[in-house]
């Protein structure tokens, strides 16, 4: 048998590159590695979670009492807006990104990403867009019109200022979005390693895989959508103009086209981390890993299907509640398959609960929960009375929070490790997992009692006399929790990068083919060719005799990407085009910064595909 | 346990061969699983994406069509005649670009140009239709903001507009990039089809909004 | 785990009294729909959930390492028979709660008979109030806001608009709600049955005062007086008659020391917006997406400012003195009366009942 310290067998190679890479700052600004790029993402992630968790700490506040005026009118409305504009957009899918980047082309065996500098790109057009929503603070107000931003109250007649940076920094997310779900869509399809089949792709790369379908097949309906806004509010189109004809219902099937798409965007790469790790710690394969991964794509297809039960208020008329219920209450059969898979994976092994386990092993039945109450929702004439109100608010949050978020702490405890090469302390982060639920729990299960009393979601304060104020203090100070288990992380992950233990190539005991490389990888990954035979390429390695260490590569035999500034280049010039119509209500003239824009989108596009790499 | 391996010579896909078009850009067996290069399968991917994009846009036409309430309506303003010159040069369009295509497989680089060029100027005048046939729409009332149809159809022909005119600035480049041999006769089959594809693509758009825009408004 | 059936109780309402919102103590026939879903999906719901907790929970305690024990497990890859059965299982689920549920959705569509007694009423959202305007029976043409007055045990349809944005129009005790979207026109048909007063407010955003879009139903009995509770107090109720033909009235001009406060009204240009039925001078404002709530029997009311404030007098005069104040962004200006004058107005606006 094989362990995990003889693939260290050989000097690294030197790989082959054009350019020599730069150091320092230059080097993370002229990126073009897959591992980097993770790390940008994953640290603007977290960044932007404490600053969405420091929003709703803000609304909780105002909320923790009835009649109180701490934010008030769009103040409040802006909160909310920005909490979860920044959780969906900012905060979770970058971090999502983050493993994506990092951790596909590694768990696949590749090198890099298909198209390295159009992953840069996406990077850079995700930081433009994170930066220019928030700018609105700065130069406007936060948007207020909820982050579904409803038409007509997101257009110029009812909608305030900072709308506009609220569309032009999702068209700027949108494209990223869309540019990054093509190019994973390549990386897994088309650069695996020899041996890795479809069925032997790990589960959180399938995952991927389908959550960059949705990415790039459900950005676009939004785009327009908001690209009609863009023209209402700027060019004085009437789409969303009811005095025109227009109809209320356009923007919310555009928005939800999309929207619901994006929720499974949100989960799935959590059920993937979940699946990946509920194997490692109870020491025996993911249970009918092949239904895992074909519910995962049953629910990315059907996630095209269902977004009508957003709308079952709006008045589509009773066929079509009863077409989009019906297509809604089959999402639960996959999830559900999932559910007992997991179960099943506890069954008969030989568990231990170090930080990533516990929360997998709590993301199931927080997500049941939500799943279930998700189910209600289903139900078209329950959900006249839940739609809007905070059972809906607490179902999303067991999903989102319960589900999506834990699975992500989860993925970071996990791979903490190969990324930095050091081990995060294990009682921090059980007080941070044990923090984070309490607090989790005493925030989003009183939710449910609030809708059932009629609290409808986003309003900024209450009446005394509604029978509201028990649970929404319990609200805010489960807030607090959070907060702090989220800090301690936070805390964490600085200390341990510093004086963690050395984590070496394989802490865990784990199966999948990122292990078997140095913990950090080096840039082109790995030294040799895997060659995977199973579902668990490290596994087979270490268990069994037949199976040889492969050979090194030889120096010349590499060839890596160089590093380039062309990505940022043509993101700063799809930035300068978005500005430009951002800021043509200011002054009519400056529309010459598009048109600055898109030339330098154009001649840095000639210098990006006439560059050697 | 046996090895089902699916490419035999059991090396790691090489990263960097990013937009195609690098002098590293042989596009072998080990760098693509499924038996389509990267930048082909990266235009499928994208194109699907356009497919919803464009989906979007010619849905809404439909979802709001005959519900404006101000004129003129399509069948006051539409010229078929015109429009169906502008239509026929873009189809011959993708005519020059098959040639092109075929071309670079012959590695014949200089009559390639030729035919991108041609794509590019049929392009271009299609563009200078579109630039001549919204002008005249405004002088006869319609604007943007006239009308849901004045709306929903300057952003939808816009749009396919700004796409065609994308297609003519990535052929002008690809034909500067044959004439100072930044791209060679190796590179230049897959390079010319993945923009034959796109340019394709956008065609086809335009024959969709061409029958079911125009001509079913005449159709009574 | 012993926790559980506690946290399922308190989604259950085990309480005696209804919450004054509360969406499980329905008093009309969709609301009653609802609420049966809410209970059959609740009780399963728990069913699943306790099975899994308690699979989970019995794995992650019978199956945890020994110390010192470093052989493998079981190496199983799973079980066919077991998926299917785990998928069979969900899907009958699925289809067993889907079935009653889509007919659920056909019964709160369906529309009432037309032969039968029908009240209709149509409802226009407005940043940030609530128009009600009658269109059938005894009340027809009957305007007035934010309190809709309906009769029990009679069949109601209510037309749902806006002016602006949109609104839905959402009173728990009575049942889901419905969006008021502008441009378009969505019924809400029901029978409400229990005599009594329900509040309720707008549940979808709506601008910078959507907290304080209130509504309020008041259920009158067909025939005689009741006597209800709300809030914990007793309040008598009229029969449905008697209200609308005390709505219908027309204002009676005020007796001579309120005659200064219907001047004011005047000069300070509020009939640009408020009409009062009967007062000259005082019914120009032209009905449009800008104009307020009609004033002619606004005394009558319970509150003002969309239920927001009870209505008295000081109330009036602090929400017509300073309306940003008590409502942000509110359409009615600040500044158009002196808090004096506020007060003269309210005691005139007061006496209109």
């Amino acid at each position: 048998m094989a362990s995990v310290a003889d693939f260290a067998q050989a000097q690294a190679p030197v790989y082959h590159q054009e350019r020599p890479a730069k150091s320092g700052l230059v080097d993370w600004l002229t990126t073009v590695d897959h591992k980097k790029i993770g790390i940008l993402y994953g640290s603007a992630g977290l960044f932007w979670l404490l600053i969405g968790g420091l929003e709703a700490l803000l609304f909780r506040l105002q909320l923790a009492k009835p009649d109180q005026d701490l934010f008030i009118g769009n103040q409040y409305n802006g909160l909310v807006t920005m909490h979860a504009t920044t959780m969906v957009f900012l905060a979770v899918m970058p971090m999502i990104a983050g493993f994506s980047n990092y951790f596909v082309p590694l768990m696949i065996g590749a090198r890099d990403v298909a198209f390295p500098r159009l992953n840069a790109f996406s990077w850079y057009t995700f930081l433009f867009g994170s930066l220019v929503i928030n700018a609105s603070i700065v130069f406007a107000h936060f948007p207020a019109g909820g982050w579904t931003g409803y038409a007509p109250l997101s257009t110029r007649a009812y909608g305030n200022d900072g709308m506009d940076f609220w569309w032009a920094g999702l068209v700027l997310l949108a494209i990223s979005s869309m540019v990054a779900g093509v190019n994973f869509v390549v990386t897994i399809l088309n650069m695996r390693a020899p041996g890795m089949t479809l069925m032997r792709v790990p589960v959180l790369a399938w995952m991927m895989l389908v959550i960059q379908f949705l990415l790039a097949f459900s950005f676009p309906p939004v785009a327009v959508g908001l690209i009609f806004l863009a023209f209402d509010r700027t060019f004085g189109a009437v789409f969303y103009e009811s005095a025109m004809g227009g109809d209320p219902h356009l923007w919310q099937h555009l928005f939800w086209l999309f929207g619901h798409p994006e929720v499974y965007v949100l989960i799935l790469p959590s059920m993937g981390i979940v699946s990946e790790v509920l194997p490692v710690f109870a020491r025996r394969p993911l249970f009918g890993q092949h239904a895992v991964i074909f519910s995962g794509v049953f629910i990315g297809f059907v996630g095209f299907g269902v977004w009508g039960h957003h709308m079952f208020t709006a008045g589509m008329g009773p066929i079509a509640d009863a077409v989009f219920a019906a297509t809604t209450a089959v999402i639960a059969i996959p999830t559900g398959v999932k559910i007992f898979n997991w179960l099943g994976t506890l069954w008969g092994g030989k568990l231990t609960f170090p930080v990533p386990m516990l929360f997998a092993i709590s993301f199931i039945p927080m997500f049941t929960i939500g799943g279930l109450s998700g189910v209600m929702h289903a139900n078209a004439p329950l959900d006249l009375q839940q739609h809007d109100s905070y059972f809906v608010v607490a179902h999303f949050h067991y999903v989102l929070v319960g589900g999506a978020l834990q699975g992500l702490f989860s993925g970071i405890y996990f791979y903490f490790p190969k990324i930095t090469g050091k081990m995060l302390s294990e009682g921090l982060g059980k007080a941070h997992f044990w923090l984070f639920l309490l607090g989790m729990n005493i925030t989003f299960w009183p939710m449910h009692d609030l809708g059932n009393r009629g609290m409808p979601r986003r309003i900024f304060t209450y009446p005394a006399d509604a029978g509201w104020n028990f649970d929404n203090m319990l609200g805010t100070v489960g807030v607090f929790f959070m907060a702090a288990g989220t800090l301690l992380m936070v805390y964490n992950i600085f200390t341990s990068m510093k004086n963690g233990k050395t984590a070496g190539r394989d802490p865990w005991d784990a199966n999948t083919l990122e292990w078997m490389t140095e913990s950090p990888p080096p840039a082109h990954n790995f030294d040799f060719t895997p060659v995977v035979f199973s579902e668990r390429p490290l596994f087979d390695h270490k268990h069994s005799e037949d199976l040889a260490i492969p050979v090194p590569h030889e120096a010349e035999q590499i060839h890596m990407p160089s590093y380039s500034w062309k990505p940022l280049v043509v993101a700063s010039g799809a930035l300068l085009v978005i500005l430009g119509l951002l800021l043509l209500n200011l002054a009519p003239m400056l529309w010459l910064i598009s048109v600055a824009g898109a030339l330098t989108v154009v001649v840095g596009i000639y210098q990006w595909v006439t560059e050697p790499v | 346990m046996s090895a089902e391996l699916a490419t035999a010579d059991g090396h790691l896909p090489d990263a960097g061969h990013d937009a195609g078009h690098g002098d590293h850009g042989h596009v072998s067996a080990e760098n693509n699983f499924l038996g389509l290069p990267n930048i082909k399968l990266a235009m499928w991917a994208f194109l699907g994406s356009e497919c919803m994009f464009f989906g979007s846009l010619i849905g809404t036409y439909f979802f709001y069509h005959g519900k404006s309430l101000a004129g003129p309506l399509p069948n006051q303003v539409f010229s078929i005649a015109i429009t169906s010159i502008s239509t026929f040069l873009l189809l011959m369009s993708s005519m020059t670009m098959a040639l092109a295509v075929d071309a670079t497989r012959l590695k014949r680089l200089s009559s390639a140009r030729t035919y991108i060029l041609a794509t590019a100027a049929l392009g271009a005048t299609f563009v200078g239709f579109q630039v001549y046939e919204f002008s005249q729409f405004v002088e006869e009332g319609l604007k943007l903001s006239t009308s849901l149809f004045g709306s929903t159809f300057f952003v939808m022909t816009g749009f396919h507009g700004a796409h065609v005119t994308v297609g003519v600035i990535w052929l002008t480049m690809l034909s500067i990039m044959i004439s100072n041999g930044k791209l060679n006769k190796e590179r230049s089959p897959i390079t010319v089809e993945s923009a034959g594809l796109y340019w394709h693509f956008v065609d086809i758009v335009w024959i969709v909004i061409f029958t079911f825009v125009y001509l079913l408004e005449f159709i009574k | 785990m012993a926790a559980l059936p506690l946290l399922l109780a308190w989604l259950a309402g085990c309480s005696s009294e209804p919450a004054p919102r509360d969406t499980h103590a329905p008093v009309s026939d969709n609301g009653e729909i609802s609420s049966f879903f809410y209970s059959l999906l609740l009780y399963l719901d728990a069913a699943i959930l306790a099975i899994v907790v308690a699979v989970w929970a019995y794995a992650l305690v019978k199956f945890k390492k020994q110390a010192g024990d470093d052989t493998l497990p079981e190496q199983s890859h799973g079980n066919m028979k077991l998926e299917v059965i785990w998928t069979a299982i969900p899907t009958l689920i699925v289809v067993a709660i889907t079935v009653p549920m889509l007919v659920g959705v056909f019964q709160m569509s369906k529309r009432h008979d037309p032969n039968q007694p029908v009240v209709e009423v149509d409802v226009t959202g407005k940043q940030w109030w609530w128009e009600f305007d009658y269109k059938s029976g005894s009340a027809a043409g009957l305007h007035t806001a934010n309190e809709l007055h309906l009769p029990a045990d009679t069949a109601v349809t209510l037309h749902m608009t806006s002016a602006d944005v949109i609104h839905a129009w959402w009173v728990p005790r009575l049942g889901g709600k419905r969006d008021a979207n502008p441009g378009r026109n969505y019924p809400m048909s029901f029978t409400a049955k229990a005599p009594g007063i329900y509040d309720g407010q707008c549940a979808e955003l709506c601008g910078s005062s959507h907290a304080l879009m209130g509504t309020k139903l008041v259920v009158h009995p067909l025939a005689a007086e009741v006597e209800v509770d709300y809030k914990g107090q007793k309040v008598k109720l009229e029969s449905y008659e008697t209200w609308v033909k005390a709505q219908l009235q027309p204002a009676k001009p005020p007796v001579a020391e309120l005659e200064k406060g219907l001047k004011l009204f005047k000069e300070r240009t509020c009939p640009s917006c408020h009409l009062i039925n009967g007062l000259e001078g005082t019914d120009i404002a032209a009905r449009s997406a800008t104009s307020g709530p009609n004033l002619t029997h606004v005394g009558s009311r319970m509150a003002i400012a969309a239920n927001t404030l009870v209505n008295n007098p000081e109330n009036i005069a602090k929400w017509i003195s300073k309306p940003s104040a008590v409502k942000p962004g509110s359409k009615m200006p600040d500044g158009l009366v002196t808090p004096e004058d506020a007060k003269t107005i309210a005691a005139f606006l007061s006496s209109l009942k």
